[in-house]
């Protein structure tokens, strides 16, 4: 029997601070858990007295990874709120902007943070010597949905002309040819980063739970939407708080959530789970390639989900660039908001799952109250859960390889703690 | 307001990191802002990278010369850094604070974005950091007193540098 104790403080390559706790003796588990360990940020306080204009920019800062999706989200809430509506034009730009996002943050993700442990590399560094072309190609990846981000936001990281009522500026037509062929020829780059991962040795683990993401009638969904469960419920987002149904955990600064099992799992697998058929053709050959069917209830996975996303944004990407250029791309200014006082819901996909932004307004714009949950919160119970149920199965394996296995695990949540703690609520009445 | 890609003709660069919800840490993006208010000489562009993480290696490329604002714990060798004082200095002058085997993307910036650049042998610009040594990185927005009163004299550093470029 063994007697086990890992103790990783500060996970590496996890967005933000984390520690894992395992304490087993004679083969009993005593501990076993995921803590979150950085100091809450308050975040909606920063936006409450803030005036309607200023919430996307404000809550873009939150995250440098996620600030797309943020600013994205904050803006449909707002919208939602003054009833603006967006032009056709202004809808497809933000879906193109999020794509970008998406691509950025998932090959950040796989390609630096959790391919290093398939390669048995401490870090990205170490990579560079033992796989040079792959460090490459990440970066080339990362360059062209930086780019994109920058054509469609102004900016990458946090995306300045995305506005309320759309955006305050409009890339050419020249611009949107000269960026559709750099991402017909990152194809070849997406077929390598697939038969790369699909090649790796996944740790083999099953747990069935509750998978919860965004859902559309007519395409993989990512920007709003309906709140869907692979357990069969389905909510408009305005009714969030049923799902998450937030709690505090003594351990952990970041709530805890969960539906209609004790855990849900929000993310890349989420979105692959529930909404599988409306992948592009590519991306499912992807998923095939990694032998990939819905329901896939290994947690590791969320990592391969990912890569089959960044196909399906890439070649949806090229599929709104065609759209828009079909159309006739116009100089527009954003919907001028009727500005009242109200209250405003919006969920969008992000990269790490299914966020939410909820304001109230007074009559003259100012930010009343607001509230804010981010995927990494939700999945905190899940993981803790997977956690529990994989130790016992890998506790007799030597400690080293039980630490980097749980450490894997808490990778392929692709964490973001540094924007999960934040203790306010904020009653709507 | 500053625009990535409108900078074919310009020869320097002035990005400012940081993150301005976190007090002092917001110094790069505040000198930018400074920096836009003013009718700056043909030939520079500004930048404001926030937390952009490896972001920073997209942005500078192609660039000639760059110039960098960001908050830093000013340690050692030129005596003590008080909060609001600043140096400058180029990337071969200092060690930067990467850390290889603890990669952390959270805290991915400037210093791990030049080690990864390095490491792959890009071809960088020429860099000049202006390190501000913040009083106070904690959750909040606007800078501390001191770092606010060294404001005016380090914009005029960085154009002055800019302008000798």
């Amino acid at each position: 029997m063994s007697t086990l104790s890992v103790n990783v403080h500060h996970v590496t390559r996890v967005e933000g601070h984390g520690n894992i706790v395992v304490d087993a003796q004679n083969g009993e588990i005593k501990e076993c858990r995921f803590e979150v360990v950085e100091a809450p940020r308050f975040f909606e306080a920063f936006v409450r007295g803030r005036p309607y204009t200023e919430l996307n920019h404000i809550t873009s800062r939150i995250c440098g990874i996620c600030a797309v999706g943020h600013s994205t989200t904050s803006a449909m809430a707002t919208e939602k709120a003054m009833g603006v509506k967006l032009t056709e034009q202004a809808q497809l730009l933000r879906k193109l902007n999020f794509h970008g996002e998406t691509i950025d943050s998932h090959v950040l993700h796989t390609y630096y943070l959790v391919a290093p442990d398939f390669f048995g590399a401490g870090s990205v560094f170490p990579l560079i010597d033992i796989n040079r072309p792959v460090v490459e190609r990440a970066l080339r990846i990362k360059k062209l949905s930086g780019d994109l981000c920058a054509m469609v936001g102004g900016r990458h990281t946090h995306p300045c002309a995305l506005v309320v009522g759309g955006f305050s500026h409009t890339p050419t037509e020249d611009e949107l040819r000269a960026m559709r062929k750099r991402l017909v020829a990152a194809r070849e780059d997406m077929d390598a980063s697939v038969e790369l991962f699909a090649s790796l040795e996944w740790p083999q683990f099953e747990r069935e739970t509750e998978y919860i993401s965004l859902s559309k009638d007519d395409e993989y969904a990512f920007v709003g939407g309906k709140i869907k469960s692979t357990d069969g419920f389905e909510y408009p987002v305005e009714e969030y708080k049923q799902v998450t149904n937030e709690e505090l955990v003594p351990f952990s600064s970041a709530k805890w959530t969960s539906h209609n099992r004790k855990s849900y799992m929000v993310g890349a697998l989420a979105r692959f789970n529930n909404n599988f058929d409306q992948l592009h053709p590519k991306a499912k050959d992807a998923a095939a390639a990694f032998g990939m069917e819905p329901i896939v209830t290994n947690p590791f996975m969320n990592s391969a989900a990912q890569v089959v996303e960044m196909v399906h944004c890439v070649e949806d990407a090229i599929e709104i660039i065609d759209e828009l250029l079909a159309r006739g791309v116009k100089p527009e200014d954003p919907t001028v908001a009727d500005v009242k006082a109200g209250e405003g819901v919006a969920s969008c996909d992000v990269p790490r799952g299914i966020l939410f932004h909820h304001y109230g307004y007074d009559e003259e714009g100012y930010c009343q109250d607001a509230n804010c949950i981010i995927p990494t919160n939700q999945n905190m119970a899940n993981l803790n859960y997977d956690m529990q149920e994989l130790l016992p199965q890998i506790i007799d394996k030597p400690q080293d390889e039980v630490r980097l296995t749980l450490e894997m695990l808490v990778r392929a949540y692709d964490p973001c703690i540094s924007c999960s703690a934040h203790f306010l609520t904020v009653e709507f009445v | 307001m500053e625009w990535e890609g409108e900078s074919s003709h310009s020869v320097v660069l002035v990005l400012g990191l940081g993150n301005p919800l976190r007090r002092d840490d917001g110094i790069g993006p505040r000198v930018i802002q400074e920096l836009q208010q003013r009718d700056l000489p043909e030939g520079i562009e500004v930048i404001d990278g926030g937390t952009g993480g490896l972001d920073i290696l997209r942005v500078i490329e192609g660039w000639e010369n760059v110039l960098v604002v960001d908050a830093a714990n000013v340690d050692g060798g030129r005596g003590e850094i008080a909060p609001g004082e600043f140096v400058r200095f180029t990337p071969d002058e200092a060690r930067l604070g990467a850390s290889p085997e603890g990669f952390s993307l959270h805290h991915a910036g400037l210093a791990e974005a030049l080690a990864l650049a390095r490491a792959l042998e890009r071809p960088l610009p020429s860099i000049v950091v202006f390190g501000v040594q913040p009083s106070d990185v904690g959750w909040g927005e606007g800078l501390t007193p001191e770092v606010e009163q060294s404001l005016p004299a380090l914009c005029e550093a960085v154009l002055k540098e800019a302008m000798q470029r």
